[in-house]
C-alpha cells in the first residue's frame, strides 16, 4: 500500500531577529530552523529528536503558524497551506514567488510536458495555471482563506510540554476540552456535555471532574485533560512537544501508552518532539534527529537504531545512560565542548566543532541530506565513520 | 573501585516533618542509610519522594517551617543534628559539600565565578586572596573549563549551562570534601553535556576518594554511577541493596513497576508497564505500606504494614514482607 503523505516540510526556515539599542535595530539573527525538509505520513508517528537549541520546537511551532515562517513550504493534505495566516498582500506576494513566477517561465521553456516533472501539490497548481491562467490560481488559493484556516487549525493540533502553563487556571475543564470544538461548531451546544465527557473518559479522567479547575489535577491528569483539548477537535495530526518531559517516571509511561492507543483508535498521525531518544525509539515510526537548526538523520526506527550513520547521532546515543549496570563498563563517546550558538553557527558541517572524527573538508563544505539507503537520510561527509555499540 | 566497610555517614530513622497550614507534611518519614568510604550511593526517587529533603536534612539546610522530628545524622561518629551551627558551619563546605540542579539558582548572579569558588577556600583554608585565586584557577581547570585564567573573573551568566555544572562541582571540590552530595546534578543539562559532567564526577572521585550521594529520578544515571542504591517513595526508603541486587533481582514491587516503566534504548519492541494512579499527596500519604493503592501485588494486610525493611540478603533489604511475589511474575 502506497503510504500517504499528510504533511510535507519544504527547506523550512525560521530566523528570529536580534534587536538592540534605542531603535531596536535588528543586529543579527537567530537561526532557529535552516532548512529543514521532511514528510510524515499518514497514521505513523515521525520522532523529531535533538538537544536543547536545536530547533525541534521551533519546527513544530512554524509547523502550527505559531511563528511565521522565514521562507519554506508546509504542505497540509496535498495542499499548500505556507500563506494561510499571512495578510492578503504578503499571501500573494508569496504565491508569486513560489508558483506563478515559478510555472510562468515552465511554461513558456516547456508547455504542459512539464506537469510529470513536478510534485504532487505544484502538479495540481500547474494545471490550474494553465487552464486558468495565473488569476486562476490566485482564484483557487486565496478564496475561502477563513475556511481553510479553520480547517487547518482543526485538523493539527498541539499537546505541550508543560501541563502546568499550557492550561488556562480560570477555566473549568469542561470549557477547556470544549472551547475550540463549539468556536469550530463541530458540537451543538446542548451536546456539549455527553463530548466533553466521551472525551475524558477517552484520556482517562472521570467525567464528572469537568466540572473542575486544573489546580485540582495532578500533572499526569493535567496532560491527559492537555490531549483531551486536542483530542477534542478530531484532528488528523497531533504535535507533541515535549509531552512526557515533565512527568515523572511513573507517569510517564501512562502517558506514553495513552497516546499509542489514542492513536490506533483515532488514526492518528504524531510529530513527536522530544529530547530523550529512549522515548522517541519507544514510541515513534520514523526518527528524525536535529542539530543546531538542521536535520543531520532520518530514517525508520529500527534502521536508524541499528545503523546510525551520522557521527551525532551516534555519540546521542553513546550518552544516554542505560538503566543496566551490566552496561556501565562500556566506553562511552564524550562529545568536546557545548553546542554553538544559533546566532553564528560554525561553517560547513555545523557539528564538525565537536565531531570526533571531522576531517577538514568538514569545515568548509555543508554536506547535504542524501538517501544512503531507501528511506534512511544523513547529511554527513563520511556516514558511518563514527562507531558504537550498545 | 576500593570500597571501605567503614562507614563515613549513618543516617538512622530520620524523620523530617513541615508544618504548613493545611497540615503537617511528611517529606522525610523514617529514613536510614549507611554511606561508606569512597563508594557512591544512589538515591532514587519520584517527586515528592522526600530524597532531596534527606540531602538538605544531612547539610541542616532546612528553614523554619521544617522541623527534624527524631533521627540521627553521624558523621565519624559525630551527631549533626546535635552540633552547634558554628561546628556545622565548618563542616559544611569543608568536610561534606553539596551540588545542586540548576547551577543557575544555586550560583551568585552579582558575584564572578572566582569570588565564589575563593569564598569557601579563604574561609576553611585560612590562605592569602592571591594564594587562593591560584587554588581557584587550578580547580577550573581540573573540571575541565577551558582558559580558566579568563573564566574566573566571568559571571554565572557568561557560562552555559554545562559550565555553570563544572564551576559548581570545582567550588565544591575547593575544599577537597570526604562527602559530596549530588542532587540531580545533570538533569538540567543535555544528555551530552551530561555525560561530559557523569564522567568528570567519576574521574573526580577516584582521584579524591570522596564518597558520593547520587539524587536523582533517572534510573540510567543510577545504574551509571551507583555501587548501592536506595530507592524512596514517599517519604520513605522502600529498597535498599546493591545496584546489581537493585536492578536485576528487584525485592519492592514499586522498584519493579519503576525499571520496567521506563522506555529503554537497548531493548527492541519493549512493552511499558505503567503504574496505575498518581505520586501520592504528601499532606495525605496512604496508611500502612504507602504504594498499596498503586500496587498490583497488594492485599489486605499492606493497608496496616509497620515501615520497616525486611533483609533479602545481607547487603539487600526491602520494606515488602510479600517480596516472594515478584519470583511469580519472572522479574530477571
Amino acid at each position: 500500500m502506497e503510504k500517504r503523505v499528510v504533511i510535507k516540510i519544504d527547506n523550512l526556515v525560521k530566523h528570529f531577529p536580534i534587536r538592540a539599542g534605542v531603535f531596536k535595530r535588528i543586529v543579527g539573527w537567530v537561526k532557529a530552523v535552516d532548512g529543514v525538509s521532511f514528510e510524515v505520513y499518514e497514521g505513523e508517528t515521525l520522532g523529531l529528536v535533538g538537544e536543547s537549541g536545536c530547533g525541534k520546537t521551533t519546527v513544530g511551532m512554524t509547523l502550527l503558524r505559531l511563528y511565521e515562517p522565514t521562507s519554506g513550504r508546509i504542505i497540509f493534505n496535498d495542499e499548500d497551506t505556507t500563506y494561510y495566516f499571512m495578510n492578503y498582500l504578503k499571501a500573494k506576494s508569496y504565491i508569486k514567488r513560489t508558483y506563478i513566477d515559478k510555472f510562468e517561465q515552465l511554461k513558456i521553456d516547456k508547455g504542459a510536458k512539464a506537469l510529470d516533472e513536478l510534485g504532487n501539490v505544484d502538479r495540481k497548481y500547474y494545471k490550474i495555471f494553465i487552464e486558468n491562467g495565473a488569476s486562476g490560481l490566485y482564484k483557487y488559493l486565496l478564496s475561502n482563506l477563513k475556511e481553510k484556516r479553520k480547517h487547518f487549525r482543526q485538523n493539527v493540533q498541539i499537546v505541550f510540554q508543560d501541563p502546568y502553563s499550557s492550561l488556562d487556571p480560570r477555566m473549568r475543564v469542561k470549557s477547556i476540552v470544549a472551547e475550540g470544538v463549539l468556536a469550530h461548531r463541530l458540537v451543538e451546544r446542548a451536546k456539549v456535555n455527553d463530548f466533553v465527557g466521551k472525551t475524558l473518559q477517552d484520556v482517562g479522567i472521570i467525567p464528572a471532574h469537568m466540572f473542575r479547575f486544573p489546580h485540582e489535577f495532578s500533572g499526569g491528569q493535567r496532560q491527559r485533560i492537555g490531549i483531551a483539548r486536542a483530542l477534542a477537535m478530531q484532528p488528523k495530526v497531533v504535535i507533541a512537544d515535549e509531552a512526557v518531559a515533565a512527568l515523572d517516571v511513573s507517569i510517564r509511561s501512562q502517558i506514553i501508552n495513552l497516546m499509542e492507543n489514542l492513536q490506533e483508535k483515532h488514526k492518528l498521525t504524531y510529530i513527536f518532539i522530544s529530547h530523550d531518544l529512549a522515548v522517541v525509539k519507544h514510541i515513534s515510526d520514523r526518527v528524525a534527529v536535529m542539530y543546531l537548526g538542521k536535520m543531520v538523520e532520518m530514517a525508520p526506527k529500527k534502521e536508524l537504531f541499528e545503523n546510525p550513520l551520522h557521527p551525532y547521532t551516534v555519540s546521542l546515543m553513546s550518552a544516554i545512560p542505560i538503566p543496566d549496570p551490566d552496561k556501565k563498563k562500556k566506553k562511552r563517546i564524550i562529545l568536546k565542548g557545548d553546542v554553538p550558538s544559533p546566532i553564528n553557527p560554525p561553517g560547513g558541517c555545523r557539528f564538525h566543532t565537536r565531531c570526533p572524527v571531522a576531517k577538514p573538508i568538514c569545515k568548509e563544505k555543508e554536506p547535504p541530506l542524501v538517501e544512503v539507503k531507501p528511506g534512511h537520510f544523513v547529511a554527513c561527509h563520511f556516514p558511518g565513520s563514527l562507531k558504537w555499540k550498545a | 573501585m576500593y570500597v571501605s566497610r567503614e562507614p563515613i555517614l549513618q543516617v538512622k530513622n530520620l524523620k523530617t516533618y513541615f508544618y504548613t497550614e493545611d497540615g503537617v507534611i511528611k517529606a522525610v518519614d523514617g529514613v536510614s542509610f549507611e554511606l561508606y568510604k569512597g563508594e557512591t550511593l544512589g538515591i532514587v526517587g519520584e517527586s515528592g519522594s522526600g530524597k532531596s529533603v534527606t540531602s538538605l536534612t544531612i547539610m541542616r539546610l532546612l528553614d523554619e517551617k521544617a522541623k527534624i522530628e527524631s533521627g540521627e545524622i553521624l558523621f565519624k561518629g559525630k551527631d549533626l543534628l546535635k552540633i552547634s551551627e558554628e561546628e556545622m558551619r565548618k563542616i559544611r563546605g569543608n568536610d561534606i559539600a553539596m551540588i545542586f540542579q540548576e547551577p543557575m539558582v544555586a550560583l551568585n548572579p552579582v558575584y564572578t565565578i572566582g569570588d565564589q569558588i575563593m569564598e569557601a577556600i579563604i574561609l576553611h583554608q585560612k590562605v592569602k586572596e592571591s594564594e587562593a585565586r591560584k587554588i581557584a584557577i587550578d580547580l577550573l581547570r581540573k573540571v575541565g573549563i577551558p582558559e580558566p585564567e579568563k573564566r574566573v573573573d566571568q559571571y554565572p551568566h557568561q557560562l552555559s549551562g554545562g559550565m555553570r555544572q563544572r564551576a559548581m562541582i570545582a567550588m565544591a571540590l575547593s575544599c577537597r570534601p570526604q562527602i559530596l552530595i549530588a542532587d540531580e546534578p545533570t538533569t538540567a543539562l543535555d544528555v551530552t553535556i551530561q555525560a561530559q559532567i557523569l564522567e568528570l564526577m567519576k574521574e573526580l572521585q577516584r582521584e579524591y576518594g570522596m564518597a558520593l550521594i547520587m539524587i536523582t529520578h533517572d534510573m540510567g544515571v543510577i545504574a551509571e554511577t551507583a555501587d548501592r542504591v536506595a530507592v524512596m517513595y514517599a517519604g520513605r526508603v522502600v529498597e535498599y541493596g546493591t545496584v546489581d541486587e537493585i536492578f536485576k533481582n528487584p525485592k519492592h514491587p514499586y522498584t519493579y513497576a519503576l525499571l520496567s516503566s521506563i522506555p529503554r534504548l537497548d531493548v527492541e519492541d519493549q512493552e511499558l508497564k505503567s503504574i496505575p494512579g498518581t505520586v501520592p499527596d504528601p499532606l495525605n500519604f496512604p496508611s500502612g505500606c504507602r504504594f498499596h493503592p498503586r500496587c498490583e501485588f497488594a492485599r489486605e494486610e499492606c493497608k496496616n504494614l509497620d515501615p520497616k525493611l525486611f533483609e533479602v540478603s545481607p547487603s539487600h533489604y526491602t520494606a515488602c514482607p510479600f517480596y516472594g511475589v515478584l519470583e511469580n511474575v519472572g522479574v530477571k
